[in-house]
């Protein structure tokens, strides 16, 4: 059917005929209102194909033909100009600085088409909105940038995981980030690996009218990243350096000394503890002594340094109207703002493009990475004792002279607080380096077959090695699990890719008129597989230095009836995609614009027989402001209404599952020596297949004011259907669950995004680009459960779930207890002989939560969980603060996103202001609910605990009596409750915290030199700027930063603030020169 | 022209379609590369041995024998309890308060399951292999040896599910090739029929110990030895699901007939398993030291090394004294403490007593700290007699966990003779006397006379079992199969109770003992006797941290138990020490546990679950 229809294009397509008288024309082109040539501008014959581009004097020459023949003049970056030819054998052309985005190249997969012509939704992003941003990860450098397009930074640390959600993401358990191709070539986290200076622009397809094209690995959005161009004309080399420092943005307020000792004499009193004189050397007579401690701020001493931050970039670009290549070179050096951490990498970049005849093109691109990651950061994903910043907030604020100075390691104080650790010691002694090297090879060829019909070939091998050096010296928790001897070890991985794509496009103009048609049919195949390895060495010599550990792995000796861990090594198989698609566009008088495209994939992954899916999409767009109605509002210059439907897939889940098998998982050991054993990797589901989204979008396009403004505006309904869940099974088969297409989500939304150049003349100008989305994510099904709780599991192993997943609601809803004030003295009846404290009867019990009982501690609410009706809904609570006491408390989601970008100039200054925002969405503090714990003697709290219920009075007596406690804790006590001493983590309401945030992301000011100064020094261009990045952030959430999310192993789990890496403000000088 | 530029794209186009249809079939086709299919995993002898230590896997580690099956589940009893409060996990399963969200019972449920798919992995795959029928004769042994440990794991995992949980759902097939994974549960009489078979066959396929290189794995004496021990439960008291009552089958003396001739075969064979002359030696010579004993006293075993928390188990770490972190010997957390009346259930001379309790810890300077008379702790596996020692906080000291030893067997045959015979035979008594004379050696006069009767008998193994198998996970699933659990531990009035509240009051019992570190040497010795009543003055020179670190110290013994301040934890009050121990306990309820929460919900209604829950 197909076929057919093909066939029969082509026949329409083979009655067109040009023929007609042609002359010859010729001029010279150049930019804007200097004399300056544009080497390799377009000139085009209106309405057909014929075309060429400007030499490197700017000059070309055409033939035309027909009776009114119009030049049009066209370059990247500049705006479109339309010249009637007339009579003339000379046209000269002086083209300006683009201020219409219209006429941007937006590359939709395949192939690229002008933002005019655009039927799908896609945001996009040049190189002068990323150009002084001094962040090393392009990922982060598009926060806020763009509609839709939500982008998160997990943390503060170099190098920190930055999350990217499409329109929220449709998937439940699997991967929802989308996937990137780089200059044609799908390339793994390519955001990571290539350098912001680098990127020309980059393009996100986010319904699946435009993502379909990709078929199994489009439904969470594709970012399609083009990477710079030489440019035909005069070999330029040009230098971007940036020279700076990063500072923390935020510290938490601690007790000082004095308040520590006296939260620590207080805690002595109530738990009857009397070693508080033995190790603080005082009574509370002397207490007082301690103001004059000086103290110490560990904050600053692990986050204080001001961390030096350089940027390098040089490339050398040119070429003529036949070959352009570009080359470039960046380092990146940065420290982190904690001691021991910081990253470096350097990056080369070769793109090369030939035309070697007026059919055949072809290029080539190199790209190359080596990267170090220093330092263990503050977070991973075990539980609080594993994670490092707590040792920064609770560590004793001072130095006491019975033990060990504060230089050195404290065991006493390590047993006495139940682990904690110096903590410069600490961040010294788990050491960790992550290496990344990579190589990215690609090369295209096109030929045009015919005159309309070009043949492109793209293929991309990409092969990348990841290295994770660790090590964990005597004093570290690891370490005590095995002998209180150093632990060792490295971590392999190495991935290869190889892509190769074959098109086939046909493209016709102007057919009778009015009808515009392109074609394209392709294939693709696509491969990856990976190799690990790793080793680990334990008992290794007590003192040695992580490079000799590291250099000498095979040192460890392990006592008789211990033994090392076996080495592993693991491979995967290919996981490989066949794919044929096709595509058509049609467009009638650039009115009516119709895209049809379908793919067809087979994913190794899944059984032959379930492995093919066919993705068919289609959109369409009505341009109607050249329509009669639209006459009087002249001042929309452009209208167009778009609507799209598509199917995208999702088959990122591991290999083979569909086949029964067995892993090297088990171990047994015989006469203390461990053997392995072969044991079943799960149980195998043969009907396993694709997760599908299927979305809707409407969108409207609209241009004012001669396209100085325009706006567009999305929206959305993405539903995921067949979705990969774990599904519980009965554990009697030996599985406690196994993969099933079970569940189904929606994401529903709108995205606004405005462009505008408010200004624009000789001396200033001023370009605004505003994005708002609103999205809003509900679990429609999930196989048959109606809820399921999920653990972030910092709590530790008796941790209560604290995430719940409901049909009908979104994913991220934050489920725990709802706080009720605090116990009062009237809560209680109180025995004056035994002096204890029992709560009267109707008084919900919190044991289990807050341990003893006593005024003062935090109360919960007892929510209804007893049925005494009969009518099968709990109507009455129990008395008891049990697990069955928790709802939902929080929601992860944000209301809506966005960001505002502003340019401007003046003259030869410029400057730029970027905020971006965040509305709703809350943040799960955990370390607020750490930090004020009072379960662990000798640790430090925060400083809002300085105003909790008094225990003792001001002669430092433990007060019980309820009148003179009454007195202590007038009006019913301070609203700060006692610190709870459960030696339990929990989620409750108070540590659920509003995550709104407006970020003054960067400012940044520049000068630039006049060319008739820089032209005497023989510098072609030269700008100095200054920027400020994470300048201020507006917020209510009193953690380091609301923009975190700390437990990602589980993505059912986002928007936790525990033990995550503090952000920090840079400050950046630059120099971009060009030669 | 324009045919050319047709041929190519209905070339292209055909081609596309050929690939996609055919030539794609192949290129998708792969294999796995780290995995292996099944046919691989049994594709030779070093395979399928590969795979059935797979299959022992789940009886070691935390959710193994290594932590839950051996040192949360067999408690609490009147042998030890779980220290400190209640709580969800160890302290709500040893207080008998077990709510269906606690993660220690899950775990083992899910591991034992995992082992029970695997060994029926092996069950159905080894008679499958070409080298089973028709290879060399090496490998045949080798293989119809693998398929008798496979039988005997299954056996092993299903033994332990319906001890645990009684009915259960029990399938002898893989899952990969169930129809439906929803099986119902199968009655607990059926099961044990299932597996006594599959031993009758295994045993004749599995060699005798001295037949092998010695290490772990499973011989004949352990499928013997194992069969026996199933067959005394299969015959024994459990709760059922349609009375909801304690009840044992009509037909059980035909079990204990299976158990007292497998017993009797086991003993026959005393160059195979006999007992060690020392009950000391064997666990800190032998299952300390991480060497095997040489009698082969040790029959069955849980294999442990590695020291992680897959292949290794926390004997010695959990259970044992109270060591500190930075003592020599490392950190052992005495979480298993000894319920006071079993330190006096034991003779004077019975030197099982020192082996099974620990009345010390060891402090930070590695020097022995007495303890009071409720926080005493068990013995049989104990860091400080790991040789060698192990310092740090590691929670795996590679202890093996012994399954059955020879006395038991010796103990089964005993109690079987004197069921089938109504009264004990000269065997059944000479069987007896052979452990007590190993356990009061040098005193071998003074164990006393065995009676005739046949209650007297009984009672005399009941007993001598509480005596021999301390802290060897026994008690009380022996207590279930007798039907002695529940008058054991009511509320008040249980035996237990009334035992504590009489020891409180014993004058015979010191009210405080004295102790010192021996001068010079970090160990501990008593003033005094245990069994007599405190000095009426203390001995001198009293212990002062400068002045005389070698002096006495006055310790809490009877008084330690008698004191009202002596109080656990178990929810929302506090109560005596001596009502908390399995606090919760409800006769017709507790002798079986629940199905956890999780696995009633994937079974989506289909699952009943036990009396009372």
């Amino acid at each position: 059917m197909k076929r057919t229809f093909l066939l029969l294009l082509f026949l329409v397509s083979a009655t067109v005929s040009t023929l007609a008288q042609s002359r010859s024309i010729s001029g010279r082109v150049t930019k804007g209102s200097s004399a300056d040539a544009l080497v390799g501008a377009t000139v085009t014959v209106k309405g057909t194909s014929n075309s060429t581009t400007t030499n490197n004097e700017g000059r070309y020459i055409i033939n035309v033909s027909g009776t009114n023949p119009v030049l049009v003049f066209s370059f990247v970056g500049q705006a479109t100009l339309e010249i009637p030819v007339g009579n003339k054998t000379t046209v000269d052309a002086a083209i300006q600085d683009e201020t219409s985005t219209l006429n941007d190249v937006v590359v939709v997969g395949y192939s690229s088409v002008r933002r005019r012509d655009l039927t799908g939704s896609v945001s996009s992003v040049g190189a002068k909105q990323l150009r002084d941003i001094p962040l090393s990860n392009a990922a982060e450098a598009l926060t806020g940038k763009l509609a839709g397009v939500q982008v998160t930074t997990t943390e503060g640390a170099p190098g920190a995981d930055v999350i990217i959600r499409i329109r929220g993401g449709g998937s439940i358990t699997q991967d929802n980030s989308p996937i990137y191709i780089v200059d044609g070539v799908q390339v793994e986290n390519a955001l990571s690996v290539i350098s912001p200076q680098d990127i020309a622009s980059v393009d996100v397809l986010k319904d699946a009218s435009t993502t379909a094209i990709y078929g199994a690995r489009g439904a969470n959005g594709v970012v399609l990243i083009t990477t710079k161009s030489g440019r035909p004309g005069r070999t330029i080399v040009s230098y971007n350096g940036a020279f700076g420092f990063r500072k923390i943005a935020r510290k938490m307020d601690v007790l000082n000394p004095y308040e520590f000792v006296v939260w620590q004499y207080e805690k002595a009193q109530l738990t009857n503890d009397t070693s508080f004189n033995r190790i603080y050397g005082s009574t509370w007579d002397t207490l007082q002594n301690y103001k004059n401690t000086p103290s110490i701020n560990w904050q600053d001493e692990v986050f204080g340094r001001q961390a030096p931050y350089q940027n390098h970039n040089v490339s050398v670009s040119g070429g003529n109207a036949n070959t352009t290549f570009n080359f470039s070179v960046t380092s990146n050096k940065e420290e982190g703002i904690q001691i021991e951490s910081g990253f470096d990498r350097k990056l080369v970049n070769f793109k090369l493009d030939h035309k070697a005849s007026d059919r055949f093109r072809m290029g080539f691109t190199a790209r190359y990475l080596d990267q170090v990651i220093r330092g263990a950061g503050t977070t991973n994903s075990g539980t609080r004792t594993t994670n490092r910043l707590r040792h920064s907030i609770q560590y004793r604020p001072f130095d006491i002279p019975t033990a060990p100075s504060v230089e050195e390691f404290d065991e006493t104080y390590y047993q006495r607080s139940a682990g904690i650790t110096n903590p410069v010691l600490i961040t010294e002694a788990e050491y960790r380096r992550a290496f990344q090297k990579g190589i990215n090879v690609s090369g295209y060829f096109t030929y045009n077959l015919l005159k309309n019909l070009a043949f492109r070939s793209t293929t991309g091998f990409d092969n990348t090695y990841a290295r994770q050096d660790q090590f964990f010296s005597k004093i570290t928790g690891t370490a005590r699990s095995f002998g209180n001897l150093p632990t060792v070890s490295i971590a392999d991985q190495n991935s290869i890719t190889i892509n190769n794509s074959n098109t086939l496009q046909y493209t016709l103009n102007n057919v009778a008129k009015h009808h515009d048609i392109d074609v394209l049919v392709g294939e693709e195949t696509y491969e990856t597989r990976s190799k690990s390895l790793s080793v680990e060495t334990r008992y290794l010599p007590a003192d040695i230095s992580p490079a000799k550990a590291l250099a000498n792995i095979n040192l460890g000796s392990p006592p008789a009836g211990t033994s090392q861990p076996a080495p592993r090594s693991g491979e995967t198989p290919p996981n490989r995609i066949f794919s044929v698609f096709g595509r058509l566009n049609y467009s009638y008088d650039k009115k009516f614009l119709v895209s049809i495209a379908t793919r067809a994939d087979r994913s190794s992954k899944f059984k032959y027989e379930n492995g093919l899916l066919i993705f068919p999409s289609g959109s369409a767009a009505y341009r109607f402001s050249q329509e009669k109605f639209m006459q009087g509002l002249d001042w929309i210059s452009d209208a167009k209404i778009r609507v799209g439907f598509g199917t995208a897939g999702n088959n990122r889940i591991g290999d083979l599952l569909y086949l029964q098998l067995y892993g090297v998982n088990g171990e047994y050991p015989l006469n203390h020596t461990i053997l392995p054993g072969f044991a079943p990797s799960a149980l195998a589901n043969e009907n396993l297949k694709w997760e599908r989204t299927t979305s809707n979008n409407v969108g409207l396009d609209l241009s004012f004011f001669k396209n100085r403004a325009s706006l567009t505006i999305d929206m959305y309904k993405n539903v995921g259907n067949d979705l990969l869940l774990s599904v519980a099974i009965p554990p009697t088969t030996g599985y406690s669950s196994q993969l099933q297409n079970v569940g189904s989500t929606s994401n529903k939304g709108i995205e606004f995004q405005l462009n505008a150049t408010p200004v624009q003349n000789k001396t200033f100008s001023w370009n605004s680009n505003f994005n708002i989305s609103l999205n809003k994510n509900r679990v429609e099904n999930l196989g048959g459960l109606l809820e399921q709780t999920r653990n972030s599991g910092w709590q530790g192993s008796d941790g209560l779930d604290d995430y719940l997943v409901r049909v009908g609601e979104p994913i991220g809803l934050m489920y725990g207890f709802v706080t009720d004030g605090i116990y009062t003295i009237d809560d209680f009846t109180y025995n004056a002989t035994t002096a204890a404290y029992t709560l009267k009867p109707g008084i919900a019990n919190a044991n289990a939560n807050v341990g003893v009982l006593r005024p003062g501690v935090l109360k919960f609410k007892d929510q209804a969980t007893v049925d005494t009706n009969g009518d099968g809904k709990p109507d009455a609570p129990d008395g008891q603060i049990t697990a069955a006491d928790r709802v939902i408390i929080g929601n992860a989601n944000p209301k809506f996103t966005g960001g505002w970008n502003n340019q401007f100039t003046y003259r030869n200054f410029d400057m730029s202001v970027f905020v971006n925002f965040v509305y709703g969405g809350d943040i799960y503090n955990a370390n607020k609910i750490e930090w004020t714990d009072g379960t662990f003697p000798n640790l430090n709290l925060l400083g809002t605990m300085r105003n909790r219920w008094r225990n003792i009075n001001d002669q430092g007596v433990l007060v019980t009596d309820p009148v003179e406690l009454a007195k202590l804790n007038p009006n019913g006590g301070s609203t700060q409750y006692s610190p709870l001493a459960a030696q339990r983590f929990f989620l409750r309401d108070d540590a659920i915290e509003d995550g709104s945030f407006l970020r003054i992301n960067n400012v940044t000011l520049g000068y630039t030199l006049p060319t008739t100064l820089s032209k005497r020094v023989k510098i072609s261009s030269l700008r100095v700027y200054a920027t400020v990045n994470n300048l201020a952030t507006i917020t209510k959430y009193s953690g380091y930063d609301p923009e975190v999310t700390a437990r990602r192993s589980d993505p059912l789990t986002p928007g936790v603030d525990f033990g995550a890496y503090p952000r920090s403000r840079t400050w950046v000088f630059g120099l971009n020169v060009s030669f | 022209m324009k045919k050319l530029f047709f041929k190519i794209i209905v070339g292209a186009s055909a081609l596309s379609i050929i690939l996609s249809l055919n030539g794609c079939k192949k290129y998708l086709d792969i294999q796995p590369v780290s995995q292996y299919s099944v046919q691989q995993a049994f594709g030779d002898v070093a395979n399928a041995t590969t795979s059935v230590l797979g299959a022992y896997d789940e009886l070691q580690g935390q959710n193994g024998y290594g932590l839950y099956l051996g040192l949360y589940f067999p408690f609490d009893t009147d042998e030890a309890i779980q220290s400190g409060g209640l709580d969800n996990e160890r302290r709500g399963i040893a207080r008998y308060q077990l709510l269906l969200s606690n993660g220690a019972l899950r775990a083992p449920f899910l591991a034992l399951y995992r082992g029970l798919e695997k060994a029926n992995l092996c069950i159905e795959q080894i008679p499958l292999m070409d080298a089973y029928s028709t290879g060399s004769e090496a490998d045949q042994r080798d293989l119809k040896r693998l398929y008798g440990e496979a039988l005997t794991l299954r056996a092993q995992y299903l033994f332990d599910l319906v001890k645990i949980w009684g009915d259960v759902p029990a399938p002898f097939t893989p899952a990969y090739k169930q129809a439906d994974l929803y099986l119902p549960t199968l009655n607990r009489d059926t099961i044990y029929d299932h597996i006594l078979n599959d031993l009758a066959i295994a045993k004749d396929l599995v060699p005798w110990r001295t037949e092998v290189p010695r290490n772990e794995r499973i011989t004949k004496g352990a499928v013997k030895a194992l069969r026996a021990r199933i067959a005394l439960f299969c015959g024994g008291y459990s709760l059922r699901n349609e009375s909801k009552k304690m009840e044992r089958r009509s037909d059980y003396l035909t079990y204990h007939k299976i158990a007292r001739d497998e017993c009797a075969d086991i003993m026959a064979r005393r160059d195979q398993h006999t007992l060690d002359p020392s009950f000391e030696e064997l666990w800190k010579t032998y299952v300390s030291g991480l060497k095997p004993d040489p009698y082969g006293e040790v029959i069955f075993e849980v294999a442990a090394g590695g020291g992680n928390s897959n292949s290794d188990g926390r004997q010695g770490v959990n259970d044992g004294p109270s060591t500190n972190a930075q003592s020599r010997v490392g950190q052992g957390l005495g979480a298993i403490q000894i319920v006071p009346s079993y330190f006096y259930a034991f003779d004077s001379v019975d030197t099982r007593r020192d082996v099974s309790i620990t009345n010390y810890q060891i402090n930070a300077d590695s020097r022995k700290q007495a303890r009071v008379f409720t926080q005493l702790t068990t013995g049989k596996y104990r860091r400080d007699w790991r040789n060698p020692l192990l310092p740090g906080t590691g929670l795996a000291l590679s202890y093996n966990c012994v399954l059955i030893r020879f006395s038991d067997i010796l103990l089964m045959f005993a109690e079987a003779e004197n069921e089938i015979n109504n009264g004990p035979s000269s065997a059944a008594i000479a069987a007896m006397e052979e452990v007590r004379k190993r356990a009061y050696k040098g005193n071998e006069s003074k164990i006393g006379v065995t009676t005739g009767s046949k209650t007297g008998f009984f009672d005399a193994i009941v007993n001598e079992r509480y005596l021999e198998f301390g802290n060897e996970h026994l008690r009380k699933y022996d207590l279930v199969r007798w039907n002695l659990l529940g008058t054991l531990l009511a509320p008040t009035t249980g035996t237990l109770r009334t035992k504590l509240r009489a020891l409180s009051l014993d004058p015979n019992v010191p009210q405080y003992m004295y102790w010192r570190n021996t001068p010079g040497s970090d160990e501990i010795e008593w003033f005094g006797s245990f069994y007599k009543p405190s000095p009426a003055t203390a001995p001198l020179p009293a212990f002062n941290a400068t002045s005389a670190p070698y002096g006495w110290r006055q310790l809490n013994w009877r008084e330690d138990l008698s004191r009202t301040t002596n109080v656990l934890n178990v929810g929302a009050t506090n109560v005596h020490y001596m009502d908390a121990i399995g606090y919760f306990f409800t006769p017709n309820k507790s002798e079986l546990y629940p199905f956890d929460q999780a696995t009633l919900d994937s079974y989506q209604g289909k699952l009943k679950q036990n009396p009372n829950y």
